[in-house]
């Protein structure tokens, strides 16, 4: 085949791809950026160029605080994620006997088979003043009267962590198993410790994959809307909660939709962050 | 081919006719508060029309009238809202006008018809359907019901952390203003800053701020004792579970919630529309209503009192509504500005 | 040391799981509760919540839809994320690199700002919402995913036995069906039911872009704002019970194969 009509036939196969991309993401996208910087007057958008919905976000502190609601949630979430998935990961992978590693970890992932929306509510169950946790806390002695645990900011903290648990220990397991024994091998044979060899070679060599999922919590958690809906109990609103309002109780297409460029800004921010961070540790 | 073959063939082609033929039957599509999605409601009226209603449920009416405003002409047959709220939708002429005389508003409670409400220039834009009180839900088993009569023990700090406000601006930031001796109708920008006090005192002693189901379990898992914004609607559902759950009104006074139901003017199915609001306001249709499994409330129609038993009318109070109107006050309702007002009060609130 | 440390290591994975399946083992129990509040005490066994939930029209509708949608979406995103694979992989395209980049980014974009944007859209063009409008939401955020996977999967493998197919001088259309496709198969599969998994639990896409006909997570959602009652519980158990069993046949049937 001529090169010309190779390339031909290649754009053809990824101008369909292309073209979903550019229509229902990168076009609602820019309409977003459009919107953000327009104006609700009454029922009606005024076109600006105005960055008055802006300028409202960072100067109004209720909506503000929603934005820095969400980055306390979720720098909490995925340093507590990370900190129980790598070791149960490291568990599956190293521990469990091969031929029950694949069993284990499907039974690690299995709440992913329920609803999301349903399982938030299930830790409204357990976390309540008549779930579980409290009934065994009293039932055990620890407390006498039961704990507010629902409603707050520790029972949207849990419903995440629940879920990006997971959610790493299948990334972070992925890549565990990806290694190849001769790293360790190798650190064994030049004297080092299981601790040593774990510091200085299995956990460097796996912290790419988990920057990586780190990353994909991150977005996840700052995005989302119903566990801190369904879990947090109004005692504080995140961007997400926030975006819903605007858009819910008020219609107000533009400010909703400069909240979320401002949530898509942070996102990239991160973004950067990460790749800046991956591309120096390769060199 | 046979002709035996040929003759099954041809029953199966008129038994599959036959069966997709319900599936283009006639459709109403309402726009409807969570008390409509009861089956027991919807059912009779899909059987005896051959019809099928679609419902979508949305909570305050700056979210329906969002909703709306996303919509294309002809989205939408029905529209259920609050009373107070009827006028701003005639004013954005969202409203068709409907004939007086085929509604038996003459069986209404008086003060339930809300003529001055539902209809402009003498057109009857809406009907009420149901109503009931935003009050003060307890347990009665944990709270001292003549605690309860004065509002202010609210804030004496005997119940922090057991109380749950209900996540609706309107009724709440109303109650507070009867409070501060405000009546609801006088409440604007200026009344408006000098409940942002109390709004916030009332928020430290709180342990949630939910919307229906949020509200109803805090207080029936015992999470909460105290719901400010509650009522029978909150209760009365839960009355078999939990017969200590209960409500009253204060000496203060209580908000008067209504909700009208209303055919909308671009509306695809006008006839139909308007046969449905007829099921509503009729006497079964109203004592359907009135307990339906999201929450219950008075029906506005008082021939409904024939389709109740003794013990759904004694849960509802019945006999005890002409003192409960009397001491409750309408929905204070808003302009544009005043609404945005305050509904960025409750997201401060919300925030703190 | 190493015994304590062993020790630990199995305690730990007992303390995880129980974290991990708490909430899962309270739905599941409590789905059975004859009563109408799903909190202790523990009364029953009952099934009414199931025969209320099976019963339940919207429900099933919801149920249905959702298979549909997320059948549809994955295959859809599949689909083109195959072509964009495939074309990506064998050719040298002049900014492959950027391109790859556009079919990757919405990956980082969250759902809620990929819904807005949709209905933003949605408004202005007229588009009136169904499954459609949330189905193409779905291929959006499932379109990077199968082309990330699939793109992974195309080693030198897979192009060695594309040409040799072309030298015996089968067709492009040829080369695809019978001889990408099925070495892909794995990866394909994976894909598809990845996709498929996404879009199947995904709420806030369905949400804001459905009208009346809407899918299972929304049904959910309208479920539990409209009265408490161990229906969630069990509609929520249900889901869960037909995925696991989906999930072990699946694993059952890969086991057999991989025997065979």
């Amino acid at each position: 085949m001529s090169p010309g009509a190779g390339t031909r036939q290649g754009w053809g196969f990824v101008a369909p791809a292309l073209l979903w991309t550019a229509a229902f993401f990168a076009a609602p996208f820019a309409l977003m950026v459009w919107l953000s910087l327009s104006r609700l007057e009454g029922r009606a958008v005024v076109p600006g160029p105005g960055l008055d919905n802006y300028v409202r976000f960072f100067t109004e502190p209720s909506l503000l605080r929603g934005l820095v609601v969400s980055l306390e949630i979720t720098a909490v979430v995925t340093v507590v994620s990370v900190a129980l998935a790598y070791p149960l990961a490291a568990i599956i992978a190293f521990r469990v006997p091969k031929r029950w590693q694949r069993a284990v970890l499907v039974l690690a992932i299995l709440p992913f088979w329920t609803s999301y929306v349903v399982r938030s509510y299930a830790w409204l169950l357990v976390l309540g003043q008549g779930g579980v946790v409290n009934a065994a806390l009293m039932g055990l002695g620890i407390t006498d009267a039961p704990l507010q645990l629902s409603a707050t900011r520790l029972a949207t903290v849990t419903g995440f962590v629940h879920f990006f648990v997971m959610l790493l220990t299948l990334t972070i397991y992925a890549n565990l198993v990806q290694l190849s024994p001769n790293y360790a091998r190798a650190a064994a044979d030049l004297g080092a410790g299981r601790v040593a060899t774990f510091v200085h070679v299995i956990l460097p060599l796996t912290l790419p994959g988990v920057v990586t999922g780190a990353f994909l919590t991150f977005v996840l958690c700052m995005g989302d809307y119903i566990t801190p809906q369904i879990l947090g109990g109004n005692t504080e609103l995140t961007l997400p909660q926030l975006i819903m309002m605007q858009l819910g109780r008020r219609g107000d297409f533009p400010m909703a939709s400069a909240m979320a460029v401002i949530l898509m800004a942070v996102v990239s921010l991160a973004y950067l962050a990460c790749a800046r961070w991956l591309r120096v540790e390769r060199t | 081919m046979t002709l035996r073959s040929r003759a099954v063939m041809a029953s199966t082609a008129l038994a599959g006719l036959a069966l997709a033929a319900p599936a283009a039957a006639q459709s109403l599509n309402a726009l409807v508060w969570c008390d409509h999605a009861d089956p027991e409601l919807i059912r009779p009226f899909e059987e005896a029309h051959g019809v099928r209603v679609n419902l979508r449920e949305y909570e305050g009416t700056a979210a329906g009238l969002a909703i709306l405003d996303q919509s294309r002409p002809g989205d939408w047959d029905v529209l259920v809202i609050d009373a107070v709220d009827v006028g701003r939708a005639v004013d954005l002429g969202l409203l068709a006008p409907l004939p007086a005389d085929a509604l038996p508003t003459g069986d209404f409670f008086p003060d339930l018809v809300m003529e001055d409400l539902n209809t402009r220039d003498g057109q009857v834009f809406a009907v009420t359907e149901k109503f009931g009180y935003n009050t003060v839900s307890f347990n009665r088993a944990a709270v001292d019901a003549d605690a309860m009569a004065d509002m202010n023990s609210l804030f004496s700090g005997d119940f922090t952390g057991r109380i749950a406000i209900y996540d609706y601006y309107l009724p709440v930031l109303g109650m507070l203003a009867l409070n501060e001796g405000i009546a609801t109708a006088d409440l604007d920008a200026e009344a408006l800053e000098r409940l942002r006090g109390p709004l916030m005192a009332l928020r430290a002693e709180a342990r949630l701020v939910g919307e229906v189901v949020a509200s109803q379990t805090a207080l029936a898992t015992g999470e909460v004792d105290i719901v400010v914004g509650g009522g029978e609607w909150l209760t009365a559902v839960l009355a078999e579970e939990n017969p200590d759950l209960d409500w009253t009104i204060p000496e203060q006074g209580a908000l008067l919630w209504a909700q009208s139901i209303a055919v909308l003017a671009d509306s695809a199915n006008p006839d139909l529309a308007l046969e449905f609001v007829k099921y509503i306001v009729s006497p079964e249709g109203q004592a359907r209503l009135a307990t339906s499994s999201c929450y219950w409330g008075m029906p506005a129609n008082a021939a409904a009192a024939g389709h109740l038993s003794d013990e759904e009318r004694a849960i509802l109070r019945w006999d005890q509504q002409p003192e409960f109107l009397a001491r409750a006050q309408r929905y204070p309702v808003p302009d544009a500005d005043l609404d945005a007002a305050m509904q960025d009060l409750w997201i401060d609130m919300l925030q703190q | 040391m190493t015994r304590a440390w062993r020790w630990l290591g199995w305690v730990y994975l007992a303390l995880a799981f129980g974290f991990i399946l708490l909430p899962v083992g309270v739905l599941v129990t409590f789905s059975f509760q004859d009563g109408r509040l799903p909190v202790p005490p523990f009364r029953g066994p009952s099934l009414r919540w199931y025969a209320e939930v099976l019963a339940d029209r919207r429900l099933m509708a919801g149920l249905g839809n959702s298979l549909m949608v997320a059948g549809v979406s994955a295959t859809v995103a599949l689909g083109l994320g195959f072509l964009a694979a495939v074309g990506l992989a064998r050719h040298q395209l002049p900014g492959a690199a950027v391109l790859r980049l556009v079919l990757i980014a919405p990956l980082t974009v969250s759902y809620l700002i990929i819904a807005l944007g949709l209905l933003s859209l949605y408004n202005r063009a007229g588009v009136g919402l169904s499954l459609w409008t949330a189905g193409v939401g779905h291929v959006v955020i499932n379109l990077p995913l199968c082309f990330a996977i699939l793109y992974a999967a195309m080693g030198p493998h897979l192009r060695a036995a594309e040409r040799a197919a072309r030298d015996l001088g089968a067709g492009e259309a040829a080369v695809l069906w019978h001889v990408t496709a099925p070495m892909l198969a794995p990866a394909l599969l994976a894909a598809w039911f990845l996709a498929f998994t996404f879009s199947w639990d995904e709420f806030i896409i369905a949400f804001l872009l459905t009208r009346f006909d809407v899918t299972l997570p929304v049904e959910i959602w309208a479920l539990l704002r409209s009265g408490i009652s161990p229906r969630a519980n069990a509609i929520g158990s249900l889901v869960f019970l037909v995925s696991v069993v989906v999930v072990v046949a699946v694993q059952l049937i890969a086991l057999r194969k991989a025997r065979a």
